[in-house]
């Protein structure tokens, strides 16, 4: 059993850091992350859900239509995802909080409604559960090939997203309710990315008992007035808008004014981009979540995160116990990119369940020294203790990740 | 029968009885009204309005028959047709 | 603006966007009659819209709340709205190639759940927005911006669809059939369910340009008036004739989609309670 040399320590950058010690009655179960995830919106005061059965989010979406009539809320099959979101959308705006899941497959299918959602600065949670691909893929295997998509989940530009991920099931139900807060906060689509194996997995599971007492949830609140759209300004907690409540409030496809019809200027653009973008970027320190291992001491450092990030962080548990001195980086917050992380000059070796190198690139970027950043590329498994461990020892040791079957390296 | 009249006919029965507004700033000049009135209310403006269109304005309001046919087909909510007011004690006043 | 558009419209929007001799102001105008004479107020009444031009000529010309989706979309958002505001009633205007085109899946699973909407599918025969090209909708053999020899796909009648997708109310009028369209539009609103109406109208700087040859919008109106009665100002016959009328009246039959959900989360919870209290299950 590796042991943990007496000066590397972990640490947690998360509010549920704080939850998990907040709120200590509840019951322990034994369940799956589709589970987690489901619950976590519960609690959290969804009560729509429209998507369409896709593996291996399926579980979220038959969970969904038992539990949802319980608490009054709504499960929606829709005739595929892009309804699916859409309904998200509108029922969102009619002042319900509301999520849907899916895989790549129909995560695709979404980016219209995403478009939608974060012209519009509608608060909506979306779970994709990804798999190795492209496309279909194998229906069973994990993958983390939407790293980039989940940024860019829509066309046109002139916007920054949100994308958290959780790789644990118990995370899965924290995460879930942050996402939903963050949602309501910054008036915009939450993408979690999880994975097939996080989605499927049974671990120890906490549930508080009573969701009424969460004071840590952010409430759907309504906004009455005018502007609807704040643009121009990068305020955060601004109330959702609503249908329904005689606002007189437009909602569209097109670029907008503060009252929402459709304005072709190009201040009106400038505006509205600068609202988008700068309502995420000027408040990064509200979105930092990530966990790190042995920072302190390390010369290399292993990055992963959703569910590779748990064998990755045991194969460097492992490397530091045979004399590597290694460290861990598991971004929880994708988007926006905590560059900070990477500001060190070491090396880095990112470990995806990817062959094309996404989450790399990124660390390429923020990381003060490209020639210092290792790619392992692996897919539709995921990486074994053992070949992260060769995979660190070659770095400390030659300054390259050695051959390994079925590791990719290469980026270009 | 066409929709539209190029024969108009002087009114018979009761006419002048209806104040006919056009918003002159708002038409697009498609000619509707002029073409499906039955008698003769409309005229084109020699002066083009803020949207470039030389607009249709009410010339012979006293021709009116009430048919609201202009109301009806102008396709930019241009136009109101309502019953005067009467003289009080006038037949059929309120 | 006329007394209707005081009363409903928002000012900064009138004059539309709309074309020249274009018919969605007209049918806009019969809309409004219609929610004026049903006594309903600006607040009851939540507009959606799509793209193209019936979407955009329409957007955000209501004073009210209102939402103009991606293209085919809007059906799906009002799938999700309604369940968060059962009680508005809800007129969702789109065109032939958001109802007929890309958003036809959305129309016929609406038209199935019975969602509680008036869909007015205001059709001029064709994608005119961009340009002119030819829907599912264009007579066949028509000659458009991207049926240059002639239209060779036949076209459909989006309400044979939502029909036999179990719609309750369905009609059809077109442009020069004013009293007709606003009685039709109030029934359709007074149906606790999924009420579908078809108005064609004429596009006159596209289709009538291309496809009838003339940008004359007497002419082009007049080229609706002449299918709607099957007949030319000649007597001649026209070269086919819009069915109009109510085609399918079963209004108020069948429960509304959201009424339904409301409805079984009645009854599970109902359940949860005799539980709770010491019940059978």
């Amino acid at each position: 059993m590796p042991t943990l040399a007496p000066e590397a320590t972990e640490s947690l950058v998360a509010p549920w850091a704080d939850w998990a010690r907040r709120y200590t009655r509840g019951r322990r179960l034994l369940e799956a992350g589709t589970y987690a995830l489901t619950e976590g919106a519960i609690a959290a005061g969804c009560r729509v859900f429209a998507g369409y059965p896709i593996t291996p989010a399926t579980d979220i979406a038959e969970y969904m239509s038992k539990r949802l009539p319980q608490v009054g809320g709504y499960y929606v099959q829709c005739e595929d995802e892009l309804a699916g979101m859409h309904a998200c959308a509108g029922a969102s705006l009619g002042g319900l909080k509301a999520m849907t899941a899916t895989s790549g497959p129909g995560y695709t299918l979404m980016h219209d409604a995403y478009g939608w959602a974060v012209t519009n600065e509608i608060p909506l949670v979306v779970v994709d559960a990804m798999r190795v691909g492209p496309i279909s893929g194998i229906t069973g295997a994990p993958g983390q090939g939407e790293f980039y998509v989940a940024r860019y989940c829509t066309h046109g530009g002139n916007f920054e997203t949100i994308v958290l991920s959780p790789s644990s099931v118990q995370e899965a139900f924290w995460l879930t309710l942050d996402a939903f807060n963050l949602a309501e906060r910054f008036r915009t689509p939450v993408t979690i990315l999880t994975d097939q194996v996080v989605s499927d997995m049974w671990e120890d599971l906490f549930i508080p008992e009573d969701y009424e007492a969460l004071d840590c949830v952010v409430p759907r609140k309504h906004n009455l007035t005018m502007p609807f759209y704040p643009v121009g300004t990068a305020e955060l907690d601004v109330a959702p808008n609503v249908i329904g409540h005689g606002t007189g409030v437009c909602v569209s496809a097109y670029t907008h004014t503060e009252e929402g019809y459709d304005i072709e200027e190009m201040e009106a653009q400038w505006a509205q981009s600068y609202r988008l973008v700068n309502k995420i970027r000027h408040h990064r320190a509200e979105l930092t979540r990530h966990e790190t291992l042995g920072l302190e001491d390390a010369e290399v450092v292993a990055v992963a995160y959703g569910a590779n990030a748990r064998t990755v962080k045991t194969g460097v548990l492992e490397a530091r116990r045979r004399g590597v001195r290694a460290g861990f980086i598991r971004p929880i917050t994708l988007w926006p990119f905590l560059d900070e992380l990477y500001a060190a000059d070491r090396r880095y070796v990112v470990c995806e369940l990817n062959y094309d190198g996404q989450l790399v690139r990124e660390v390429m970027r923020a990381a003060p020294d490209k020639g210092k950043v290792h790619f392992m590329g692996k897919s539709a498994e995921l990486h074994t203790v053992a070949e992260v461990v060769e995979g660190l020892q070659g770095v400390a040791r030659d300054g390259r990740v050695p051959e390994l079957p079925y590791i990719w390296t290469a980026i270009r | 029968m066409a929709l539209f009249k190029t024969a108009k006919k002087p009114a018979r029965g009761p006419a002048g009885r209806w104040d006919v507004v056009i918003a002159e700033d708002m038409c697009k000049a498609c000619g509707f009204c002029l073409g499906v009135c039955p008698t003769d209310v409309f005229a084109w403006r020699t002066a083009p309005n803020r949207l470039g269109w030389f607009p249709m304005y009410t010339a012979r309001e006293s021709e009116c028959v009430g048919c609201m046919l202009c109301y009806q087909i102008c396709p930019d909510f241009c136009i109101d047709v309502t019953p005067k007011a009467l003289p009080a004690g006038a037949e059929g006043a309120r | 603006m006329n007394k209707l558009a005081k009363k409903y419209l928002r000012p900064s929007q009138i004059p539309t966007k709309a074309c020249h001799g274009c018919g969605i102001g007209m049918i806009e105008n019969w809309i409004l009659q219609a929610i004026d004479e049903l006594g309903l107020a600006q607040d009851d009444v939540i507009f959606g819209t799509g793209i193209g031009c019936v979407g955009r000529q329409t957007y955000a010309t209501w004073g009210g709340d209102n939402f103009g989706a991606t293209h085919g979309r809007a059906l799906a958002v009002a799938t999700g709205l309604k369940l968060a505001q059962p009680d508005k009633k809800y007129v969702v205007v789109v065109g032939d190639g958001d109802a007929a085109s890309i958003g036809t899946s959305h129309l016929v699973h609406a038209a199935r759940r019975n969602l509680g909407v008036t869909v007015i599918c205001e059709d001029n025969m064709g994608y005119e927005s961009t340009g002119g090209q030819f829907s599912p909708t264009t007579p066949a053999g028509y000659v458009t911006n991207s049926s240059p020899y002639g239209m060779v796909e036949p076209p459909f009648d989006p309400c044979d669809v939502v029909k036999a997708a179990g719609a309750t109310f369905v009609a059809e009028t077109t442009a020069t059939q004013w009293h007709q369209t606003v009685k039709v539009v109030k029934q359709a609103l007074q149906n606790d369910g999924f009420s579908f109406v078809h108005v064609r109208f004429p596009c006159n700087e596209n289709f009538g340009a291309y496809a009838l040859g003339t940008r004359d919008t007497l002419k082009n109106l007049e080229w609706i008036y002449e299918h709607t009665q099957g007949r030319k100002a000649d007597g001649s016959e026209t070269d086919f004739v819009w069915e109009t009328g109510v085609k399918h009246d079963a209004s108020n039959s069948r429960p509304e989609f959201s009424r339904v959900m409301r409805e079984m989360n009645a009854r599970v919870r109902a359940k949860m309670a005799a539980k709770a209290n010491g019940g059978t299950a």
